[in-house]
């Protein structure tokens, strides 16, 4: 398990072990979201290269 | 009527004993402080009391303001009236931390806060997210990103996540963003808008609003790198009056 300071106010601090835990499930979190719009943005995209178009012209078709 | 206020502006007479009481008086309230304008009047005139004269200053703790008396009425040299922002708390961010919790933000004395997020720096382009006291689950948001070099504009949602994700920008060069919250200390949802603006052309551009979907009446949160650490800068909590 990764080591973490965190910081209370103006105290400095070793995160315990469930502080630890809570913040690596959070950063999952944050790291599948981060993917999943990645992967909606390459689905985007594909579909423009299906249709040919470049993204200056797809941002004037679709925003 | 906190510890500074007085209730008389005594007036000594020719051999009177100055008394330790008098003399932490004399020290102790520089420019008089009232509680209201009621007791401010009350303050003057009567036995004993200083005769009000022009050039008399108070301060007085109900409207947070300083006054001064020009020999027929009392006027307010500043603020004018009290700010629409108020700070509650600046903190500074540590060494190469993971998250910071600010413990005593939030209260009854104002419905909406502004938390501004400046200075410092990231171990990396990294977003850094919101959470309220102890609350991990029921976090809820609409926006968009984009980046300053493209036109196109994505979409971005959390639909009942554990923190509000990417309310400031975390970069080598910078933190910085703000976000408003909206009732987070009332028996209420708290509503949130975030504006996070990158400092790089590489670096997402953010702006979001949402909400928090329990009732719970919060005084704390916490500032959380969703990746690496960040060290230096200011967490600053401003209160909006609520008048």
């Amino acid at each position: 398990m990764a080591i973490y300071k965190i910081q209370i106010d103006n105290e400095v601090r070793d995160a315990t072990a469930a502080e630890a835990a809570a913040i690596d499930a959070q950063r999952a979190e944050v790291a599948a979201q981060a993917e999943a719009v990645e992967a909606k943005a390459a689905a985007r995209q594909a579909v423009f290269d299906k249709l040919g178009l470049t993204n200056d012209e797809a941002n004037a078709l679709f925003g | 009527m906190g510890a500074n206020a007085q209730t008389s502006v005594p007036l000594f007479t020719a051999g009177e004993v100055l008394t330790a009481v008098n003399q932490n008086l004399s020290a102790g309230t520089g420019v008089p402080v009232f509680a209201t304008t009621v007791t401010r009047d009350a303050a003057f005139g009567g036995a004993g009391e200083k005769v009000l004269a022009e050039g008399q200053l108070a301060y007085i703790e109900a409207s947070n303001v300083v006054q001064y008396y020009d020999g027929a009425a009392w006027a307010t040299v500043g603020p004018s009236t009290a700010g629409g922002l108020t700070l509650v708390s600046a903190t500074t961010i540590g060494s190469a931390v993971s998250s910071v919790t600010v413990s005593s933000a939030f209260s009854s004395t104002f419905d909406n806060y502004r938390i501004t997020l400046n200075g410092g720096v990231a171990s990396g382009n990294i977003t850094i997210s919101l959470k309220l006291g102890s609350t991990a689950t029921g976090y809820f948001s609409f926006g968009v990103f984009g980046f300053a070099n493209s036109a196109t504009v994505n979409g971005l949602n959390s639909n009942n996540s554990s923190s509000w994700g990417a309310c400031w920008t975390g970069e080598t060069t910078n933190l910085s963003g703000f976000c408003d919250l909206y009732s987070p200390n009332l028996a209420k949802t708290t509503g949130i808008s975030s504006w996070r603006p990158a400092h790089a052309v590489g670096t997402a551009q953010y702006v979001f609003t949402g909400f928090e979907n329990s009732t719970t009446q919060h005084t704390a949160f916490t500032v959380s790198a969703d990746s690496g650490t960040m060290t230096g800068g200011t967490i600053r909590v401003y209160g909006y009056q609520n008048s």
